[in-house]
């Protein structure tokens, strides 16, 4: 089964064309990577898949539904990590899980999520005095609170210490082994690879391939997911 | 309901950490009545003030904030409606106005000895619909004023001539005549007259309607111009 079709995405701000034709499937269970350049309409594509953003053409399916017309149904099961949301400066770690809990109408038990994340030392801390990387690391517990089929991850591990993107790893594998859909938005190579099932590389607004690593590396003749992304992203200009 | 009381509640604990808002809810209404020497008479207009510190002094600031830093469009990518989330400031600028209200009519009797407010349900009708509206108000600046500075800066601009002008801050009888005309105009004027009649115990349903007619016009602007991001 699919959990995602884009088929033919298309937006753009403006004169500005941030998404131009952009076509993939999400199978169930898979944890799908999208790299590309600062641009290539990664966050734009996000935005389509949670229903922030309504697409110019196009069609977008997740679950089966039309994330832009069914948004509030659809966030019952759909979790996402923004790259540019944030939460009241005053607002405690236990009382966002808490209070973003109580928003589904099935949720994960919101102490397991925090203590997961290693955010319990942090209950009583308010947002506004959180680090960077632990803001991140809320932000990851929030979209995992409400038990989602399908997470989607903005950058990931920006912000983290490679000891804390390495945790950050191991949790996404534990989400990928519970059946849990991740669609995984990264310029980190070592993340796609070591996480991802397939990839899809986008390149000013275009798909400029998918596959698993192993399939772009092959296909491009190098030796690397960098160096196969690097051959792709030449040949679109 | 759960979401609902869930956000409400959050946002109740946020105004309580809140100094600015402490003070001008709480403190700043109980130094008026010291500086009036416990009149009873000044405590209606006092208690719609205090709704409209709340409702346009504050929450066009705080909601325009809350969409410029981006925690708007974090809601808006969990299952709450635009709805839910005005609705849940709402009950939580009205709980605190009420809180402070409530105290400053307490220590009015109690310190000052003044006599109790004539019709204690219709004053609580009348400050609920008078919180309301202004509530309703705020959500219309911050729908129109996107940036923070210019929705706190519109909000005061709105509030401050409003409270003077209406009959919250000084007597309307004491204003000069043209500036009495204006408060005629005014969406607090009502809120202030029908927060006096249940105080001194009249019973009159033409400001409470007034104000339940600017409630559903600003609540329908309201929502209508509502934009996550």
């Amino acid at each position: 089964m699919e959990a995602i079709e884009v088929t033919d995405l298309r937006k753009s701000y403006g004169d500005t064309v941030a998404v131009d034709g952009v076509t993939f499937t999400v199978r169930a269970g898979e944890t799908f990577g999208i790299v590309g350049h600062n641009g290539a309409g990664k966050t734009t594509t996000v935005e389509c898949l949670t229903g922030l953003r309504r697409a110019d053409a196009g069609s977008v399916r997740v679950l089966g539904e039309d994330p832009a017309r069914r948004r509030r149904a659809l966030a019952q099961r759909l979790g996402v990590q923004l790259q540019d949301g944030s939460l009241p400066e005053r607002i405690k770690v236990a009382e966002a899980l808490r209070m973003f809990g109580a928003f589904y109408r099935d949720p994960a038990d919101w102490r397991r999520v925090m203590e997961r994340w290693g955010l319990g030392p942090l209950a009583r801390k308010a947002y506004g005095d959180l680090s960077g990387g632990q803001r991140q690391r809320l932000m990851l517990a929030l979209a995992l609170v409400g038990d989602p089929e399908v997470v989607v991850l903005d950058e990931l591990t920006t912000g983290l210490d490679p000891i804390a993107r390495r945790d950050t790893w191991r949790l996404v594998g534990d989400l990928k082994t519970a059946g849990t859909t991740v669609v995984l938005v990264s310029h980190y190579f070592d993340e796609i690879e070591a996480l991802c099932d397939r990839v899809a590389v986008l390149a000013r607004g275009r798909v400029a391939a998918t596959g698993t690593t192993g399939e772009l590396v092959a296909r491009t003749g190098t030796a690397s997911l960098e160096e196969a992304y690097l051959a792709l992203e030449g040949t679109d200009r | 309901m759960k979401a609902f009381t869930a956000l409400a509640a959050a946002e109740l604990r946020l105004l309580a950490r809140d100094p600015a808002s402490l003070f001008f809810m709480v403190a700043f209404p109980l130094m008026l009545l010291v500086l009036k020497r416990g009149d009873g008479g000044a405590v209606p207009g006092y208690l719609a003030m205090i709704a409209a510190i709340g409702g346009m002094g504050a929450l066009p600031g705080l909601l325009a904030s809350y969409r410029e830093r981006k925690v708007l469009k974090r809601l808006a990518a969990t299952p709450i409606s635009p709805v839910l989330l005005l609705g849940a400031q709402l009950v939580a600028q009205v709980a605190a106005g009420l809180a402070g209200s409530a105290l400053l009519v307490v220590v009015t009797i109690a310190v000052f000895g003044a006599r109790p407010p004539g019709n204690v349900v219709l004053l609580a009708a009348a400050f609920l619909l008078c919180s309301v509206m202004v509530c309703a108000l705020g959500f219309v600046i911050a729908a129109v004023v996107r940036n923070t500075r210019g929705a706190s800066l519109i909000g005061m601009l709105v509030m401050f001539p409003m409270i003077f002008l209406s009959g919250a801050a000084v007597p309307r009888k004491a204003l000069p005549g043209s500036l009495r005309q204006i408060g005629d105009f005014l969406p607090l004027t009502p809120a202030v007259e029908a927060l006096g009649d249940a105080w001194s115990g009249t019973v009159a349903v033409f400001p409470l309607l007034i104000l339940a007619g600017i409630i559903v016009a600003a609540t329908a602007a309201g929502a209508a111009l509502f934009r996550w991001e």
